[in-house]
């Protein structure tokens, strides 16, 4: 088994615990061991705290970042904000003077940052650690037939410099996660698009989400999947909005990826929370009733039941 | 500044410099120059590849992320730093960062940027509202009975409080903070 820290961050924990099930469902039948981080904080976030005192954003980082090297495990983000909190700040602290200025402040509670524990985005922990082929087999219910429109989000991918995790502007980490779903991923023509989310007007991320799904329902996909539960949000609540202020229907359920890989793994529909999403992926339902392949005793057995 | 320049100038008084002339503020970029990576615009050549990519320049009226770099350049703090700041409507998205080719980071200068706002106290609200919900409880997103039902019905065990006492020591504000960060050379011999 192949361990390594989950940061789990607040969002996910406390607004989509399902998110957080799927998870620990998944990583296991990867060969992936979660071992969880005990007093973590927020990263804390990249948009808020960071925009209060880049310094003290920095400290608490850190803090969180120590916890992991106490327990000698490299740590592992289901949030691309997460991500991007801590690991910028791996990166800001090989700098010799900014590293003493936050050990300084972290000495206050006896901690001492040493950079020995790597941060992973869990999309890339899966690509690089389990790899594709063991998605593949983890799969009971292959999603043959599913078009999937992507989103990257900003956060996986950008600073490529830092995030080191895939070519920015022609990644693949996400198509591959989904075909090994036996689904078909879809790139809309807006895939590099954020999710507005930061920017603290209504008007623009209103027109670019509204340019956006348009871009999703002309390629006719079923679901738009992320790996970033404020991406999904956007997608959510904020797609409700959006429809409703340029009066069109644009009906993307967005859906988080590892639920859907759980959904794929055998969790049945009603177990993974999508009751309270604003947009339900109900066309995933057609798989659960949809004849098995042959080789997966346990589906094709009560399938045969069924049809006998 | 030149005399000739000066007298020739028949709309200014003696007092005002002419318009078309920029007295760039020092003391403004030395500020923000002390936040981590707040000194970076110092390599801006304007070349204007980080507005192609952006999108509050694609979809918003007026932001530009090459202007707000030149206003930096020059100083013009007083444009930059206003309750209704337009450095707001950046996204995060990183474009701007990653097609940049002087490595000048605009979007992390817009957040030194806003690091001076919060030092006037200037903060929209809802930017206040989750600040103070993280130095509260260590977290943005609140804990509360509904959320912890929430996770028994999928399994997963309660949110235990963070040790909100630890963040508190590591944020409290310290008011002697030396120049912080990489390349602090950016804006050396900035006092002419
Ligand atoms: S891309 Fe860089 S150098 Fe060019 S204008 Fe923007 S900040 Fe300045
Ligand atoms: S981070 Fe901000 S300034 Fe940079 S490209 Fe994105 S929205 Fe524009």
């Amino acid at each position: 088994m192949n361990r390594f820290a989950f940061f789990p961050g607040c969002l996910i924990p406390a607004r989509h615990p399902a998110m957080e099930f799927a998870i620990r469902h998944t990583l296991p039948k990867l060969g992936i061991e979660i071992v969880d981080l005990e007093g973590a904080s927020c990263c804390p976030d990249p948009i808020y705290f960071k925009s209060k005192d880049k310094l003290s954003w920095l400290s608490v980082a850190a803090r969180n970042l120590t916890l992991a090297e106490d327990l000698g495990l490299d740590i592992f983000t289901n949030c691309s904000g997460c991500t991007a909190t801590l690991s910028e700040t791996y990166h800001l602290l090989e700098d010799e003077t900014l590293r003493a200025q936050v050990n300084e402040r972290l000495s206050k509670i006896g901690r001492t940052y040493q950079a020995t524990s790597r941060v992973r985005h869990i999309a890339t922990l899966v690509r690089d650690v389990a790899g594709y082929d063991a998605v593949r087999e983890s799969v009971v219910r292959p999603l043959e037939g599913l078009k999937v429109a992507i989103h990257y989000g900003c956060h996986l991918l950008k600073p490529s410099r830092i995030m080191q995790v895939d070519d920015p502007n022609n990644p693949t980490v996400m198509e591959n996660l989904v075909t090994a779903l036996g689904a078909t991923p879809v790139r809309h023509r807006n895939w590099y698009l954020c999710c507005g989310k930061a920017c603290q007007t209504e008007q623009v991320p209103d027109d670019m989400m509204h340019d956006l799904l348009g871009t999703v329902n002309e390629e006719e996909a079923d679901i738009l999947c992320m790996i970033c539960p404020t991406c999904f949000g956007q997608f959510d609540h904020g797609q409700m909005k959006v429809s409703r202020k340029f009066d069109e229907d644009f009906h993307t359920p967005p859906i988080y990826y590892f639920q859907l890989l759980a959904f794929a793994q055998g969790v049945p529909y009603d177990k993974l929370g999508f009751e309270r999403q604003r947009f339900k992926p109900e066309c995933l339902r057609r798989f659960e009733t949809a004849p098995q392949p042959a080789g997966d005793p346990a589906h094709t057995g009560a399938q045969g039941k069924n049809s006998a | 500044m030149s005399k000739a320049r000066r007298d020739s100038d028949s709309a200014g008084s003696a007092s005002t410099p002419p318009a078309d002339i920029v007295r760039v503020n020092f003391e403004f970029r030395r500020e923000l120059a002390r936040k981590v990576e707040g000194n970076l615009a110092g390599f801006c050549y304007q070349c204007g590849a980080c507005v192609g990519d952006c999108p509050s320049a694609t979809y918003g009226g007026g932001f530009n992320p090459r202007e707000i770099m030149l206003k930096v350049l020059y100083g013009l703090g007083e444009e930059l730093l206003t309750e209704d700041s337009i450095l707001w409507q950046c996204t995060n998205c990183y474009n701007c960062h990653e097609r940049c080719p002087q490595d000048v980071k605009p979007v992390e200068v817009i957040i030194s940027l806003k690091n001076m706002l919060s030092d006037l106290g200037i903060y929209p609200d809802n930017v206040d509202k989750v600040i103070k919900a993280f130095e509260e409880t260590g977290r943005t997103t609140p804990v509360n009975p509904a959320v912890q039902r929430q996770r028994e019905r999928f399994g997963l065990p309660p949110l235990p409080p963070v040790p909100v006492d630890e963040i508190r020591q590591l944020i409290e504000p310290d008011n002697a903070e030396p120049r912080a960060g990489a390349r602090a050379d950016a804006d050396k011999g900035g006092t002419e």
